[in-house]
């Protein structure tokens, strides 16, 4: 089954089964941000709805501080973060559901917006919660994904709060 | 004479306004260790900002008393007021703090991630 999203088009049996390096896990939470960035971009330019414009804005802004973080700690731990299947799936995944959303207008460019920020971002806290943090075997890179996983929840419940108000 | 003191007394307290003033910004929260909810001897209770809460996220405090807010977290935060312009900060970003005299107990969010709220409670 393929869903819009990036991460649910991923089978689910091969997210259980894979064994990822640390710098695979480092690409893919790299990757994974980006792709978020670069649905808020869309947003940026074609919403002209204010509590989506500042969600997108917002996730722009997080999702950056959580790139810049990794790839401090990427340099520091001197790791090339490295492409896998998992990270390939994500931008092919990604790919689709830009041009989904480039061919949506008004509210129901919004709806489609929210709505894929509602089931990337429950993929993406599945990802990190069930096959980045158990794979991860260093310290640090553990730690940043723990830490980036409330922010990850955060982001679903606001987008869930903005969802429910569109669909008023 | 006389003048050349007042004027000098005038400037001094223009600056210390102009300090206290200062005092309630975003200002760096380093070279201090705070502990959540935890009151100092000149009444002043700290709020940490971390893993996207506010921990306490209720705090019971003495009218008068100063709350400070300092931002642990990964990103960039706020503290507003649920009541409209009740009470606002700037944003508070990561490794700063704001600080604010508390006249009444108020619900609080952050408006850049508004499913994050606390509570000021007046004893």
């Amino acid at each position: 089954m393929v869903i819009s999203t990036g991460l649910l088009s991923l089978p689910v049996s091969a997210q259980k089964s894979q064994k990822l390096t640390d710098p695979e896990i480092a690409s893919v939470a790299v990757t994974a941000n980006q792709i978020d960035i670069g649905y808020a971009n869309i947003a940026i330019k074609k919403t002209k709805n204010a509590d989506v414009k500042k969600f997108a804005e917002t996730m722009v802004k997080d999702h950056q501080a959580v790139i810049d973080k990794a790839v401090a700690l990427v340099t520091k731990l001197k790791v090339t973060p490295k492409d896998n299947a998992t990270s390939k799936a994500f931008l092919a995944g990604a790919e689709k559901t830009k041009a989904m959303l480039n061919s949506k207008t008004g509210a129901a460019f919004d709806k489609a917006y929210v709505d894929n920020e509602v089931s990337y971002h429950k993929a993406a806290i599945n990802e990190v919660q069930n096959v980045l943090i158990p794979n991860a075997t260093n310290g640090e890179l553990k730690a940043l994904l723990q830490s980036a996983l409330p922010l990850f929840k955060e982001h679903l419940a606001h987008a869930e709060m903005i969802q429910k108000q569109l669909s008023k | 004479m006389r003048s050349t003191k007042k004027s000098i007394l005038r400037n001094s307290t223009y600056i210390l306004c102009a300090l206290f003033f200062l005092g309630s910004c975003s200002s760096p929260a380093t070279n201090r260790n705070y502990d959540e909810g935890k009151k100092d001897t000149q009444g002043t209770d700290t709020i940490v900002i971390a893993q996207m809460q506010f921990t306490p996220a209720e705090l019971s405090v003495k009218p008068g008393d100063t709350v400070i807010w300092i931002n642990n977290d990964m990103v960039d935060h706020d503290v507003t007021s649920d009541k409209k312009n009740f009470f606002y900060s700037d944003t508070i970003h990561v490794g700063k703090m704001w600080k604010m005299v508390v006249k009444d107990s108020a619900s609080y969010h952050c408006s850049i991630h508004p499913t994050m709220q606390g509570r000021l409670i007046l004893k």
